[in-house]
C-alpha cells in the first residue's frame, strides 16, 4: 500500500514538472530571444573595442579603464545615496497610505487610491515640464515661493549641487508611490479575516494586529517591491537626464546616465557593456542579501 | 518573423485552450496538455520584391528643422519622385532631441538611414565610427559649386566630403531696442563694430534695473540649464583667441591663459549682479519668456529666428486677445555680436547643420552612392533650402536656393541683416585637420568636466582657478605635456 | 476590515480617527496630485510656444484651443492613440497569462532547475536596458525584418519577468493544501490553475492588468526606434512631435498627456471592482 502510494505520488510530482515547464515555456522562450541574447551579446560585447562596421576584442581593457575612472565611483556613490534615500522612504509612505486607506469606505478608498495612482499614469516627460518649473530657480518659482512663506531665501534647485540630489530625491517621494501603493493594497486585501479574529480573541491591539499579522502576510510583497525597487532605483536614468542632465558639477550623474552617455554619446560601447554588468552585479549581491533576509516562503 | 509568429500564435493558443476549460471531476490532465504545441500560425513573410537595377529607396532621418518642416514631408517626397521617377525618398520624422539617440541606435547596430540632419559638429565622431560615407567622387561640380564655401567646409573631415550643409547659423545675443537705447547703447555702432568685454561689461550694468534689492531687469541672461552651458562658454572663448578647441598645430588650446581670464569675467558679470545668480538653472524657454517680459535686457544665445518670435508676439500684443506670452511687452529684437576678449579678435561661433550622408554594413555600390547624393542635395538646395531657411531667418548658402527665394518674402529688421553679414564674415572656419580621435578626446573631456565644472562655477560653488586646474589637468591627462598649449 | 477596531459602543471614537486619517491622507494627496493639477490647467491654456508659457496656478481662462491643436496637428493623432491601444491591450493580455502560469509554476509546483531558472529570469533585470536595447535592435531589424510592424512593438514585451516575479510572490502565499487537495480530487495542473489560482489571485491580476498597460503606454523609446512612419507610432512618440527646435507647444503637449492619460483612468476604474473586493482564502476553502 504504502508502495503504491510512493509510486503514485511520484508520478504525479513527475506530471507536475512536465506541467511547470510547459507552464513557463513561452515565458522561457522570449526570455531567451528577447532578454538572454541580448545580455549575452552585451557580455561579449564588453570584451570589445565596438566598432559598427567590425569590432576588435581588447579583453579586460574596458573593464580597467571603468574601474579606473573617478566618474564612474561618483557615479555609483550618487546612486546608491539616491538609493538608500528613496527606496526604503518610498517603501514606508506607500505601506503607511494602504493601511491608512483601509478603514474608509470602499468608494472613498477608490478615490484615494485613484489619487496616489494617478502620477504614474501620466507621461513621464510632461511631468518633467512641471517639475522643472517647480524648481525654477528664480524667486517666481513655486518652490521658492513657498519657500518665501516660511521666511526661508532663494534655492537655486536643481541649479547648485547642495540641492539638485535633493531635488530629484523629493520628487522621487512624491510621485513614485502609486504603484507601490496599489500593490500592497492588493496584497492587505489577500488577508483573511480569520487572522485578525483569532488576533482579536488573543486581545491584540491595533500594532500588535499589524506587527504580528500583518508585516508577516505582506513579506513576500515587501521583498518584491525593495528588490524591484532597487533594481529600478540603480537603473534610473530618465529624470536626471531631463532635468539635470548629471550635473552641476556631477552631483546628480547616475550610473544609468553615465552608461548611456558611454553607449551613445562617446560610442564607447564596450565600455558601457562592462559598466553595465559590473553595475548588475552589485544590483544581484544586494538583491541575493534581500532575498536571504527576506526571502523565506511564507505559507499559512 | 516565423517563428516570431509561431510563439505569439501559441501564446494565443493557450490563452484560448484556458478559457475552454473543462470540469474538474474528469480522471486525467491530459486536456489541452499540448496547448504550447500547437501549430504555428502563420507562413513565412511575403518574399521581398526584387528590385530592378534602376529602382531604389533612399532614407532619410529628419528632425522638424523649422516649424512647418515635418508638414512638407511629403511633397519633398513627391517632388523628388517626379525630379528621378526611379527613385523614392523615404523620410523618418523625428523630434530633435530623441533623434540622435534613434540614429545612434541605428548606427550601432550597423543600419543607419543613408541621409541624417545632423550639426556639423557631429560628423568627426561617425567618421571615427566609419559608418559616413565620403562623397566626393559622387557629387558633381555642380552640386559642389552651388554651395558657399565656407559651410560646405564644416561637412568635410579629413580628405572627405560626408555631406552637404543646409545653413550656416551664427550664435550671437539678441537685445530689446528700447532697453538698449534708454540704457544709452549705440547698438547700431556695436552691429558694426562688435565691443570688447569691458564694453559689454559696463553695457549690461546700466540695463539691471532695481525695485529696492530685487532686481527686477537684468542686463544680460544667457540659457545654461544642463548642456546648455557649453554654448555659452564656447561663445565666449572663441572670443578670446580659441576659435577651436585646437590649435593649428593640434594642440589642446583650452589650457591657455586666457582660458583663465574668460572664467573669471563670466563670475565678475554675475557678482556685478548684472547676471542672475541663478544662472546655472535657467534653461532656454525661461531665458526667452524674460526676454519677452521685460527682464532682461540682453539674451542669448540669440538666433536668427528669434527675430520672428518677437514680431509674432508683438502681433498678438496688438491684437490684444490674450494670446500673447502673459506679462510680456513689445519688444524689438536686436541682434548684437558676442563682446571679444583681452584684445582678441571677435569670432564669431557659427552652426552649420546638413544632410549628412551614412553607410552601413554592406559596402554602398556606385549607384545608390549617387542616388544618395541625389536626394541630399536635393534637400540642401533649390526651393526645399529657400523654405527652410526662409523660415529659419537664416542665409541662403546654395545659389539655387536663392533664386528659389527670390520670389518669397521676409519680413526682417535690415539692420539685424547687415550685422548677421557682419558676423558671417568673421565666422570661426571649420577645422576638418581635426583628426576624429582627437576630436572624440576634447568632446569627452567637454562633457565630463568642462561642463559640470562650469555649471559649479556658475553656481558659485568653485572658483575660476579651481575650474582651470581641474580642465588643465585632465587635458593632460587626455593630451599629454606636449599635447596641450602652455603660456 | 478588521485590522481596526470595530468601536461598537462609541460612535465618536472611529468618527476621529477616520478624519484624523482623511487629513494625514489629503495633504499627502495634494502634493502628490500637484504635477497633474498644473498639467490639466496648462492644457487649458492657449496652444502658444514654451517660452510663451503663462506659469500661473490658476488658469486665467479655459479655452479648449490646445485640445483642438492637437488633434489638428497632425492627421495621425487620432490613429497613434489607437496604435498605443493595441499595443498595450495585447501586451496586457499576454502579461497577464503568460506571468501568471510562469509565477504559478515557480511559486507552487516543484521542479528540477526551478530556482535556477528563476534568478537567472531575475538578474535579466538588473543589466540596463541602454546596453541591451542595441542587440535588440538588431534583432528585431536587422534579424527579424519586422521594423515599423505592430509585432516588433508587441513581441519584446509580451511577458516580463517583473511580472512573473509579482504574480509569483502572490500566488505563493496561497495555502498548499488547497492546491493538495485538488489534486486529490483529481484536477490537472492546468485545472487548477484556472479553477483555484486564478480565482484567488484576481486581485494581483487586475493590478498587473493596470501596471502593465500603462507601462506599455507610457513606454517611449522602443516604440520610437523601431517605427519609422507616422502612421505606426505610438501616442508617446508622437506627443514628441510637439517639442521643435529651440521651442515646445506648452499647452497642447500638455493636452496630449492629458488625452494620453484618458484610457488609462478607463482601465483603472474598470478594473476597480477588482482591486476592492479581495478574494479570501477562507471562502474557497468552505
Amino acid at each position: 500500500m504504502a508502495q503504491l502510494a510512493r509510486t503514485i505520488k511520484r508520478r504525479l510530482l513527475h506530471g507536475d514538472a512536465a506541467w511547470a515547464y510547459a507552464f513557463i515555456a513561452i515565458a522561457l522562450l522570449v526570455y531567451a530571444m528577447f532578454t538572454a541574447y541580448p545580455v549575452v551579446s552585451a557580455f561579449m560585447i564588453s570584451f570589445q573595442e565596438y566598432k559598427p562596421l567590425g569590432s576588435t576584442y581588447v579583453g579586460f581593457e574596458n573593464y580597467v579603464n571603468s574601474f579606473g575612472d573617478s566618474l564612474f565611483w561618483k557615479s555609483i556613490r550618487n546612486t546608491i545615496v539616491y538609493t538608500l534615500l528613496t527606496v526604503p522612504v518610498s517603501l514606508l509612505l506607500s505601506f503607511a497610505v494602504a493601511i491608512l486607506i483601509l478603514p474608509f469606505k470602499k468608494r472613498l478608498q477608490t478615490a484615494f487610491k485613484a489619487v496616489y495612482y494617478l502620477p504614474a499614469v501620466a507621461s513621464g516627460v510632461a511631468m518633467s515640464v512641471v517639475w522643472l518649473w517647480i524648481y525654477d530657480p528664480l524667486p517666481s518659482g513655486l518652490m521658492n515661493r513657498l519657500l518665501d512663506v516660511f521666511g526661508i531665501g532663494n534655492q537655486n534647485w536643481l541649479g547648485s549641487s547642495a540641492t539638485a540630489m535633493f531635488s530629484l530625491v523629493l520628487m522621487a517621494w512624491l510621485s513614485s508611490h502609486g504603484t507601490s501603493i496599489i500593490i500592497y493594497l492588493a496584497a492587505l486585501l489577500g488577508i483573511d479575516n480569520s487572522y485578525y479574529e483569532a488576533a482579536d480573541l488573543d486581545g491584540a491591539s491595533f500594532f500588535q494586529k499589524l506587527w504580528h499579522v500583518v508585516v508577516p502576510f505582506l513579506r513576500p510583497t515587501t521583498l518584491f517591491l525593495l528588490v524591484t525597487g532597487v533594481i529600478g532605483s540603480f537603473q534610473v536614468f530618465q529624470n536626471a537626464y531631463l532635468m539635470t542632465g548629471g550635473g552641476p558639477d556631477n552631483a546628480t550623474t547616475m550610473v544609468g546616465l553615465l552608461i548611456f552617455n558611454n553607449a551613445f554619446k562617446y560610442f564607447e560601447y564596450g565600455e558601457a557593456a562592462a559598466q553595465s554588468l559590473v553595475l548588475a552585479l552589485i544590483i544581484a549581491v544586494i538583491s541575493y542579501f534581500q532575498f536571504r533576509f527576506l526571502g523565506k516562503d511564507v505559507e499559512y | 518573423m516565423a517563428k516570431q509568429s509561431r510563439v505569439f500564435a501559441s501564446a494565443l493558443a493557450l490563452t484560448l485552450s484556458i478559457s475552454a476549460l473543462a470540469g474538474c471531476s474528469s480522471g486525467g490532465g491530459n486536456n489541452n496538455g499540448n496547448a504550447s504545441q500547437s501549430p504555428s500560425g502563420s507562413a513565412s513573410a511575403p518574399a521581398s520584391s526584387v528590385a530592378s537595377a534602376a529602382k531604389d529607396t533612399i532614407t532619410a532621418l529628419l528632425p522638424p528643422v523649422s516649424a512647418t518642416y515635418q508638414d512638407n514631408f511629403e511633397q519633398m517626397a513627391k517632388d523628388f519622385n517626379a525630379l528621378y521617377p526611379n527613385l523614392t525618398l523615404k523620410i523618418e520624422p523625428a523630434s530633435w532631441e530623441d533623434m540622435t539617440q534613434k540614429l545612434d541606435t541605428q548606427v550601432n547596430a550597423g543600419s543607419p538611414p543613408d541621409i541624417a540632419f545632423i550639426p556639423s559638429a557631429s560628423v568627426s565622431k561617425y567618421v571615427q565610427q566609419g559608418v559616413l560615407m565620403d562623397i566626393t567622387d559622387a557629387a558633381t561640380p555642380e552640386m559642389v559649386g552651388d554651395f558657399e564655401t565656407a559651410p560646405l567646409e564644416y561637412m568635410k573631415n579629413g580628405t572627405g566630403l560626408y555631406g552637404f550643409p543646409a545653413y550656416m547659423e551664427i550664435h550671437a545675443l539678441g537685445g530689446n531696442k528700447q532697453f538698449l537705447e534708454e540704457a544709452g547703447i549705440d547698438w547700431k555702432s556695436v552691429q558694426k563694430n562688435g565691443w570688447t568685454y569691458d564694453e559689454f561689461r559696463e553695457a549690461i550694468k546700466k540695463g539691471v534695473v532695481k525695485d529696492g534689492n530685487k532686481t527686477t531687469r537684468y542686463g544680460f541672461v544667457f540659457a545654461n540649464a544642463g548642456v546648455a552651458s557649453k554654448d555659452y562658454l564656447g561663445i565666449l572663448v572663441k572670443n578670446a583667441g580659441m576659435p577651436s578647441a585646437f590649435t593649428k598645430d593640434l594642440k589642446y588650446a583650452y589650457t591657455s591663459k586666457n582660458y583663465l581670464e574668460v572664467l573669471k569675467d563670466v563670475r565678475q558679470l554675475i557678482d556685478d549682479g548684472s547676471m542672475p545668480k541663478e544662472l546655472s538653472s535657467i534653461d532656454a524657454g525661461k531665458r526667452w519668456n524674460m526676454f519677452l517680459t521685460g527682464q532682461t535686457m540682453i539674451t542669448g544665445k540669440g538666433l536668427a529666428t528669434f527675430e520672428n518670435s518677437a514680431n509674432k508676439n508683438n502681433e498678438k500684443l496688438k491684437a490684444n486677445d490674450g494670446s500673447a506670452v502673459e506679462g510680456s511687452i513689445p519688444v524689438d529684437y536686436i541682434v548684437l555680436p558676442v563682446p571679444s576678449f583681452l584684445g582678441q579678435p571677435a569670432v564669431s561661433s557659427p552652426a552649420v547643420d546638413g544632410y549628412v550622408t551614412f553607410r552601413g554594413k554592406k559596402e554602398p555600390t556606385p549607384e545608390h552612392k549617387a542616388n544618395v547624393v541625389k536626394a541630399a542635395y536635393f534637400l540642401a538646395s533649390g526651393k526645399v533650402a529657400a523654405m527652410t531657411n526662409n523660415e529659419l531667418f537664416v542665409a541662403h548658402i546654395t545659389k539655387s536656393g536663392k533664386e528659389a527665394a527670390a520670389s518669397m518674402t521676409v519680413n526682417r529688421n535690415p539692420d539685424n541683416a547687415a550685422a548677421v553679414e557682419v558676423l558671417l564674415s568673421h565666422a570661426a572656419p571649420a577645422r576638418p585637420d581635426i583628426p576624429p580621435e582627437l576630436g572624440a578626446k576634447a568632446i569627452k573631456l567637454e562633457d565630463e568636466v568642462i561642463v559640470p565644472k562650469f555649471q559649479a562655477l556658475l553656481a558659485n560653488e568653485i572658483k575660476p582657478e579651481e575650474m582651470y586646474e581641474a580642465v588643465k589637468s585632465a587635458a593632460i591627462k587626455e593630451f599629454g605635456q606636449d599635447g596641450v598649449v602652455t603660456d | 476590515m478588521a485590522l481596526y477596531k470595530q468601536h461598537s459602543g462609541r460612535k465618536i471614537a472611529p468618527y476621529v480617527r477616520n478624519a484624523a486619517i482623511a487629513v494625514v491622507l489629503l495633504v499627502f494627496a495634494v502634493a502628490t496630485l500637484f504635477p497633474i493639477y498644473f498639467m490639466i490647467i496648462s492644457s487649458f491654456g492657449d496652444p502658444v510656444e514654451a517660452g510663451a508659457a503663462n506659469y500661473t496656478l490658476w488658469p486665467k481662462k479655459i479655452s479648449f484651443e490646445s485640445y483642438l491643436f492637437f488633434f489638428d496637428f497632425s492627421k495621425y493623432s487620432y490613429r497613434w492613440l489607437l496604435n498605443s491601444l493595441v499595443v498595450a491591450g495585447s501586451v496586457m493580455i499576454t502579461n497577464v497569462v503568460l506571468a501568471s502560469l510562469a509565477g504559478y509554476a515557480f511559486s507552487k509546483i516543484r521542479f528540477r532547475g526551478r530556482n535556477v531558472l528563476f534568478s537567472l529570469l531575475l538578474s535579466a533585470m538588473m543589466i540596463p536596458y541602454q546596453v541591451t536595447q542595441v542587440p535588440l535592435y538588431i534583432l528585431i531589424v536587422n534579424v527579424f525584418h519586422i521594423e515599423n510592424t505592430y509585432s516588433a512593438l508587441i513581441l519584446p514585451g509580451i511577458v516580463t519577468v517583473y511580472n512573473i516575479f509579482l504574480a509569483k510572490q502572490f500566488i505563493g502565499s496561497i495555502p498548499t493544501e488547497i492546491i493538495e487537495s485538488a489534486k486529490v480530487e483529481g484536477c490537472s495542473q492546468l485545472q487548477i490553475f484556472t479553477r483555484i489560482i486564478v480565482p484567488l489571485s484576481k486581485t494581483v491580476l487586475a493590478v498587473m492588468a493596470i501596471l502593465t498597460f500603462v507601462d506599455s503606454w507610457n513606454t517611449f523609446f522602443w516604440p520610437f526606434l523601431v517605427t519609422n512612419t507616422m502612421e505606426m507610432q505610438t501616442i508617446q512618440v508622437g506627443l514628441k512631435n510637439f517639442r521643435f527646435a529651440n521651442t515646445t507647444y506648452f499647452a497642447p503637449m500638455m493636452a496630449g498627456a492629458a488625452i494620453s492619460a484618458i484610457p488609462m483612468f478607463v482601465l483603472f476604474f474598470s478594473l476597480q471592482k477588482y482591486f476592492l473586493e479581495g478574494v479570501t482564502v477562507g471562502a474557497v476553502k468552505g
